[in-house]
């Protein structure tokens, strides 16, 4: 019976959405969208602007109410449930509204008291890899420095689902392709869930296991990455989005 | 739109073409009423009280109005230091004179034909020598200083709220000198004059270091706390509620006590110069009690927000809304820091007055008064009065922050701006009501006969909202059955524990006791602290 429940417990889905519809006034963002995914693995969320990548993501994080279908995070409904969804996902958003005022330093022992498996040596690791100095003001950070502050308090206390939004934007092309890159595969190999949205899609194509195409807000192709790649033959991602969606 | 003149005037109004509208309906309302009242060829003697309701009050709200407009200040933190004139249109392709000039010149025009139509279309009293044109350059001078002042980046937060009251009132003191002397239209205008020309160069060298990006800072938070802000980094919050409350404190808390110590000793220090004028001293020191709630109304208008980055929003910012805390702890941080804001105002307020008032040697009035009330009460009566009125000032002060949170938590931008206008044009005409009732015996005998059933409507009106809300917040999950109960009980204690105070220092001769009761009820708060929850659940998620 245990082993039952254990496997059940496996199998659930990290994320499940349900014929997700979203209108903002008469304009419908999101489209009886319908998605699982399950635990461990990168998964990309690719989309022109205004496909609707970041409506999604907000539903996940609760953000947004489900005003038709439903979403699920760990079983939960995250607007029902802010705390228990929220404590496990690690989130980077793509506005990054860090308070200015607070220094690198206060922002992480802010974070911290809100995560009880924040871990401090890990913490100080990516704040030292990142060169992050604990006594600056974040407003005095550049773009980039900031999108890293984000991260390291993303992913300190190793959160089992991280969501990435656009992430990107603010990083120059080294700590893409490194450091990012680098992070993402490590925390699937930990066998934890990664959720990365962006329209760069060479960047996904690199560490994405799983790629989800959205377009207007319908999806229009959820599939494992070699599995598109190979119904395409061996396209690239790139061509494959322009040939499914149009262009971004 | 081919040139930049034609773009600013389209997005103003563009932007406020409903506040526009309802100004011009408000004028051709009033224009209409006069019509009427001049086709039956009478001329009515109004009364003081009347005109007043007619003209000053609409004239204000919209003077108001139009300086919120035409400073961009209706989507900025006009405390903060850094200029509110929009940084998108600070990298536009044109000259800082016309960023700065063309909305002051449509301003200026707009509060000269304001006045010009108020003229012709309002019905002045007959004793009423109506100006032609001051008024006019008048209303100019103040929006373009307003402009002026707005746009200018500040050492420190504050210090444009401080900058701005002296200015204005200082042109506000040399008009109504004027006035009293008996000045003509001409020369009235040549004193005025100068002051739009003036505001211009201010206002264009306002934007120019807006453009630089050059603000001052003279560090204020980092020179007098240098330690607290260091122990932060190093800080261990003992809970998430405690790290939620001191972001809460850190975010506004500090704005309400340093404004006040900003305020107070500018009053206080008037005390030196009229402490052998009792009247003086006693509105000096009434003043100064009043500074902390009236200040509050402003400082919660910006502490609802989140992020003290998001100038023109009032939704919370995901870095928030992605903490993983219930609402309600959201909410009781904001409520904490409130209370702890209120109690360090007032800690200022405690010690700048007694020292104020021994300092400039006039501590007699306020002896005097003090003497009197505790012959005519006695003095346990007289402790309780004192110690009442200055609960309902400490209380008013921390429910004027928690009432402006519970707007800003709704998230919606014209409903925090416009309950602040509304309550202002609100409190105005509750004034100036109050008055044209006291004007008449019958008028006031009509009132009192209908305050009783009035309340009671009120306290009907509170009751089933109450009850509303927390339904509600109970099918929502923001309040469990048992806090609830919990609320309702202290709740009721509160108001028994009022009511109490209120039939020792009032014998049951002067009012009745059941009047008592329903004050107790209306006065102690429910509704909107019961909503709170609610409305922070709805911003947080849409």
């Amino acid at each position: 019976m245990a082993s039952l429940q254990l496997s059940m417990t496996v199998a659930e889905p990290v994320i499940a959405v349900s014929d997700l519809t979203r209108r903002f006034g008469a304009r419908k963002v999101l489209s009886s969208v319908t998605l699982q995914i399950p635990r461990g693995g990168v998964y990309g969320l690719v989309g022109a602007n205004g496909a609707g990548k970041t409506t999604l993501i907000r539903h996940i994080l609760g953000l947004l109410r489900a005003e038709e279908g439903s979403v699920r995070v760990f079983g939960h409904d995250p607007v029902a449930n802010p705390v228990g969804v929220l404590s496990r996902i690690g989130y980077l958003s793509e506005e990054n509204d860090l308070p200015g005022w607070m220094r690198v330093g206060e922002l992480m022992r802010y974070t911290r008291a809100f995560y009880p498996a924040w871990d401090d040596a890990y913490a100080g690791e990516l704040r030292t890899m990142f060169a992050l100095d604990p006594a600056a003001r974040i407003r005095t950070l550049s773009k980039g420095q900031k999108a890293r502050a984000g991260l390291v308090v993303a992913l300190s206390y190793r959160p089992e689902l991280l969501v990435l939004d656009e992430p990107s934007s603010g990083l120059d092309p080294i700590v893409r392709r490194d450091i990012l890159g680098a992070v993402l595969r490590t925390i699937a190999d930990e066998g934890r869930t990664v959720l990365f949205s962006s329209h760069l899609l060479e960047e996904v194509e690199q560490v994405a296991d799983h790629v989800t195409m959205i377009r207007e807000g319908t999806i229009v192709l959820s599939a494992p990455l070699n599995e598109i790649k190979e119904a395409h033959g061996g396209a690239s991602l790139d061509e494959i989005f322009v040939k499914r969606i149009g262009g971004v | 739109m081919r040139t930049p003149a034609a773009a600013i005037a389209w997005e103003l109004r563009q932007r406020h073409r409903w506040g526009l509208i309802a100004l011009l309906a408000t004028i051709l309302t009033l224009g209409g009423i006069k019509i009427v009242v001049l086709m039956n060829h009478t001329h009515p003697e109004l009364g003081d009280k009347t005109f007043a309701l007619l003209v000053p009050v609409p004239l204000t709200a919209t003077v108001l109005y139009l300086l919120a407009v035409f400073t961009f200040g209706i989507s900025g933190d006009i405390a903060a230091r850094e200029s509110m004139y929009p940084s998108r249109m600070l990298v536009l392709p044109v000259r800082s004179a016309a960023l700065a000039g063309w909305p002051m010149l449509y301003g200026c025009v707009s509060m000269m034909l304001l006045w010009f139509a108020m003229r012709i279309a309002v019905i002045f009293p007959s004793a009423i020598d109506v100006p032609k044109y001051w008024p006019a350059l008048f209303g100019a001078t103040l929006l373009a200083w307003t402009q002026a002042l707005t746009w200018m980046p500040y050492p420190a937060r504050g210090i444009r709220i401080v900058v701005s009251i002296g200015l204005l009132v200082s042109i506000d003191i040399v008009v109504f000198t004027a006035l009293e002397n008996k000045a003509r239209e001409s020369t009235m205008l040549l004193l005025l004059a100068p002051f739009v020309p003036l505001a211009y160069v201010a206002a264009v060298s306002a934007v120019d270091r807006a453009r630089r990006g050059d603000v001052p800072n003279w560090g204020l938070a980092e020179r007098f706390a240098p330690a607290f802000a260091r122990s932060a980094i190093h800080r261990d919050f003992r809970s998430a509620p405690r790290a939620q409350l001191w972001f809460e404190w850190r975010q506004y808390g500090r704005s309400l006590p340093l404004l006040v110590g900003i305020v107070l000793p500018v009053g206080l220090s008037l005390l030196f110069l009229f402490h052998e004028a009792a009247v003086i001293v006693i509105e000096i020191v009434v003043a100064s009690l009043l500074a902390p709630p009236f200040t509050a109304i402003f400082v919660a208008a910006t502490a609802g927000k989140s992020s003290s980055n998001t100038s023109d929003s009032y939704g919370i910012t995901p870095f928030v809304a992605t903490r993983p805390i219930e609402d309600r702890a959201l909410v009781v941080a904001k409520w904490q820091t409130a209370l702890l804001s209120t109690l360090v105002a007032w800690a200022i307020v405690a010690v700048a007055v007694p020292v104020a008032l021994v300092w400039s040697d006039a501590t007699e009035p306020i002896l005097h008064i003090a003497r009197n009330v505790v012959a005519a009460l006695g003095r346990p009566r007289a402790i309780v009065l004192g110690l009442l009125i200055l609960a309902a000032l400490v209380g008013s002060t921390w429910k004027q922050l928690v009432q402006g949170f519970y707007i800003a938590m709704s998230g919606r931008d014209w409903a925090v701006k416009g309950i602040t206008f509304a309550t202002l044009a609100l409190v105005t005409a509750g004034f100036l009501g109050l008055g044209w009732i006291l004007d008449s015996r019958y008028r006031i005998a009509v009132a009192w006969g209908a305050i009783p059933w009035l309340m009671a409507v009120l306290v009907a009106l509170k009751l089933g909202l109450a009850m509303w809300v927390m339904q509600r917040g109970f099918e929502r999950g923001s309040f469990t059955g048992k806090q609830l109960i919990l609320i309702a009980a202290v709740w009721d204690v509160c108001i028994l524990a009022f009511y109490g105070v209120l039939a020792l220092i009032l014998p049951a001769i002067v009012v009745r006791r059941y009047f008592l009761l329903l004050v107790a009820i209306l006065v102690v708060p429910i509704v909107r602290l019961a909503a709170a929850p609610l409305a922070v659940g709805r911003n947080r998620h849409r």
